[in-house]
């Protein structure tokens, strides 16, 4: 699905990612855990596409293509998705009109029939209420005035709308009540299958209670600095990330 | 070589020995008092602190013809009509009524809708003070209107009368090199209600001046709805000024949309003369190429308890200029007044200039006045937002455009009137983005 190759990228001459390697097989969900300013979000938004950002070695191939040479819209319709640890608010542009670009532009870049207006509704009032999101919400701006929670149901209904094969999800959990917690889980392991592979970028280990990942990968200053399985992230809960300076100093 | 000063004097002339037996003799008074007004002052200059960002060169340098006789140009109106406006439609083509094209009210109870130059003497002897009084003469333009008009339209309805429709007043300017100097009338009484569209126009192409004054008077407890559309050709200049008196509990919402147009200078004022009086105003400007617009209002609280909601939106491409210049004066009667203004602009190109500038002058001491004014570009986080959603760059770009100016579309009321500014602007939009392709 997706191979990343020495990844080296930088923002404003600062170098944040120092040669990141992973392997994401299809139907693999990857955890990427580490402390604040590792570049975790600095990989999300290389992947997803934005331009600030300049890749000065290495190569990423996603689905036997250079994913480099993809402007964000085209990765999207490829089916490459981000869940933004934050959303933007957009005032003006209703939650149900980018939902249904969205949808429309994937189905053509696949020569699939656009959904029409009947068609489109019964389908988003499916998935709205899959991430138990009240209908009043579609009719908003986009995540005007959303709570923090509400924002992050939204990413992930735009995800269960969009049913991507490549899903990266920034700390979606950051900042959520168990509950909504819960809900995010749900949408996540009902698009989970053998086709779709997922990256959950998180910095606590709780949200891989409820989505268990198949591996682990412990991100600091730039760099991949170990990787295991599901047991890590517990190992890492329990050491804390004090434990991640000394592993990136030895 | 004339000058440009003697070429209208010389034109008024004419004009006087030609029209002068067909009207009364204070009209022909105050014909000739404008253009003695407008010999002293001629036009405004960059040294005018109120056109101090506007060059009228274009304007001044060209010998515009002012047209004596009633001829009309013909003209096909096909491509400027509004199919899905349910309305009363008045047809202004140079300036002069048209008859035939326009769509009048039959014997509406309590609606006298009329042009000014199809008026009788004895209808002359009767008409609203605002015409009989020799209106506002503020600058050369305004003067060169009481000189030289001699048509507009006159509405007038009556107390507690709601107009049923609403009355379009599509003027076209259609000669090349003519400057059409239209001069109308509202008149409002008691409870009354009524919208009010005027839409400018010009054939593609054509070197056209239109210059034109709406004064509007309303009485208590009326309300008017009134909408300013400017769609003319890039060749055309427009100088548009609307004066407005409320009196008690009357409300005014004005609407200005500006697309078109090569110069165009709206004024603005608004005198809330009588207690509770309240005032919208809602603005949008899109320029691109050379355009230049320059909105100037002023809404004057003359009266305690009066509202004042003023915002407008701009949306400037390529090397186009706007002017935003918002004044408010607060007398020192006006207690308790509430005016707020905002104006925001949004620039697509590094080359795009606005000038933005409030002026509260308030000699009250217990208001609440609130001003600001932004000027930004197209929000990257945004616009990465949407294309990681599959949306396009170039759609990306132009839903955000819509998403801005948004909350003034949000304030058309008239279905048709949104969709056609809505296609309008996403036209030109789309317009500005072939031209920058082919710039590159
Ligand atoms: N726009 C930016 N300009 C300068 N530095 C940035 C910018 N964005 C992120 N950084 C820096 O890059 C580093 C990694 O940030 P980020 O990828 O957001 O980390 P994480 O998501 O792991 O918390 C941090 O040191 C941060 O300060
Ligand atoms: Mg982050």
């Amino acid at each position: 699905m997706l191979s990343i190759n020495n990844l080296h990228a930088n923002i404003e001459g600062k170098k944040i990612l120092n040669g990141i390697n992973l392997e994401v097989g299809t139907g693999e969900v990857h955890a990427i855990m580490g402390p604040n300013g590792s570049g975790k979000s600095t990989l999300a938004s290389v992947l997803a596409g934005r331009d600030n950002y300049e890749v000065t070695e290495g190569s990423i191939t996603y689905r036997d293509q250079d994913l480099m040479e993809m402007d964000p819209e085209i990765r999207a319709r490829e089916g490459v998705f981000l869940a933004f640890q934050y959303p933007v608010e957009i005032p003006g542009v209703t939650n149900m009109y980018l939902l249904k670009a969205a949808i429309n532009a994937v189905k053509k870049h696949r020569g699939l029939d656009e959904l029409d207006a009947r068609e489109f509704l019964k389908l988003i009032k499916e998935k709205a209420a899959m991430v138990e999101m009240k209908q009043e919400f579609l009719y908003r701006s986009v995540n005007e005035g959303f709570s923090g929670g509400e924002k992050k149901r939204n990413e992930i209904l735009q995800m269960a709308l969009l049913e991507p094969y490549l899903s990266i999800l920034d700390e979606t959990d950051s900042g959520l009540d168990i509950d909504a917690l819960k809900i995010v889980a749900k949408g996540v392991n009902l698009i989970r299958s053998q086709e779709r592979s997922m990256i959950l970028v998180t910095h606590y280990q709780r949200l891989l209670d409820y989505i268990v990942p198949d591996y682990v990968h412990v991100l600091a200053g730039g760099k991949i600095i170990r990787s295991g399985g599901k047991e890590l992230a517990l190992e890492l809960e329990e050491k804390g990330y004090g434990w991640i300076d000394e592993l990136a100093a030895a | 070589m004339t000058n440009i000063i003697d070429h209208y004097v010389d034109q008024h002339i004419a004009d006087t020995a030609h029209n002068s037996e067909v009207m009364p003799a204070w009209l022909v008074q105050q014909k000739q008092s404008a253009i003695e007004q407008f010999k002293s002052c001629g036009f405004p200059t960059l040294r005018d602190e109120d056109w101090r960002y506007t060059s009228l060169k274009s304007v001044v340098s060209k010998f515009f013809e002012v047209k004596v006789t009633e001829t009309t140009a013909s003209v096909d109106l096909e491509p400027f009509l509004l199919e899905d406006l349910d309305c009363y439609r008045l047809v202004f083509i140079d300036g002069r009524f048209s008859l035939q094209d326009s769509t009048m009210p039959q014997s509406v109870e309590g609606c006298d809708i009329s042009a000014l130059g199809s008026m009788s003497l004895i209808e002359l002897e009767q008409a609203p003070p605002a015409l009989t009084k020799g209106g506002t003469v503020s600058n050369g333009f305004s003067a060169l209107n009481v000189a030289f008009s001699k048509d507009g339209y006159v509405v007038q309805i009556a107390d507690q009368t709601q107009l049923d429709k609403p009355i379009e007043i599509l003027f076209v300017s259609a000669s090349d090199n003519v400057a059409a100097q239209p001069r109308s009338i509202v008149q409002m009484g008691r409870f009354a209600e009524a919208v009010l569209i005027e839409r400018h126009v010009s054939v593609q192409g054509l070197t056209a001046l239109s210059n034109s004054t709406c004064q509007i008077e309303l009485n208590e407890n009326s309300k008017l709805d009134f909408y300013l559309v400017e769609s003319m050709d890039s060749a055309a200049t427009q100088i548009h000024s609307l004066d407005a008196e409320l009196a008690k509990n009357s409300t005014l919402s004005c609407r200005t949309l500006t697309l078109g147009g090569g110069l165009v200078r709206n004024n603005l004022k608004v005198s809330l003369n009588g207690e509770g009086a309240h005032c919208d105003m809602f603005g949008l400007y899109n320029t691109a190429g050379k355009q230049h617009v320059d909105n100037h209002t002023n809404v004057i609280h003359a009266a305690p308890h009066c509202t004042s909601n003023e915002l407008y939106k701009g949306v400037l491409d390529q090397r186009s200029r706007a002017v935003f210049h918002g004044r408010i004066n607060v007398e020192q009667d006006a207690q308790k007044t509430d005016a707020i203004q905002t104006n925001n602009n949004l620039l697509l190109s590094a080359n795009a200039e606005i000038d933005t500038k409030p002026q509260l002058e308030i000699y009250a001491d217990d208001v609440k006045c609130a001003h600001g004014a932004t000027v930004g570009q197209i929000d990257e986080a945004s616009l990465f937002y949407l294309r990681t959603r599959g949306i396009a760059e170039a759609d990306a770009r132009s839903l955000l455009t819509f998403a801005f100016v948004n909350d003034v579309m949000e304030r058309v009321d008239i279905e048709a009137l949104k969709d056609s500014v809505s296609a309008e602007l996403a036209a030109k939009l789309i317009d500005e983005k072939v031209d920058l392709r082919s710039e590159a």
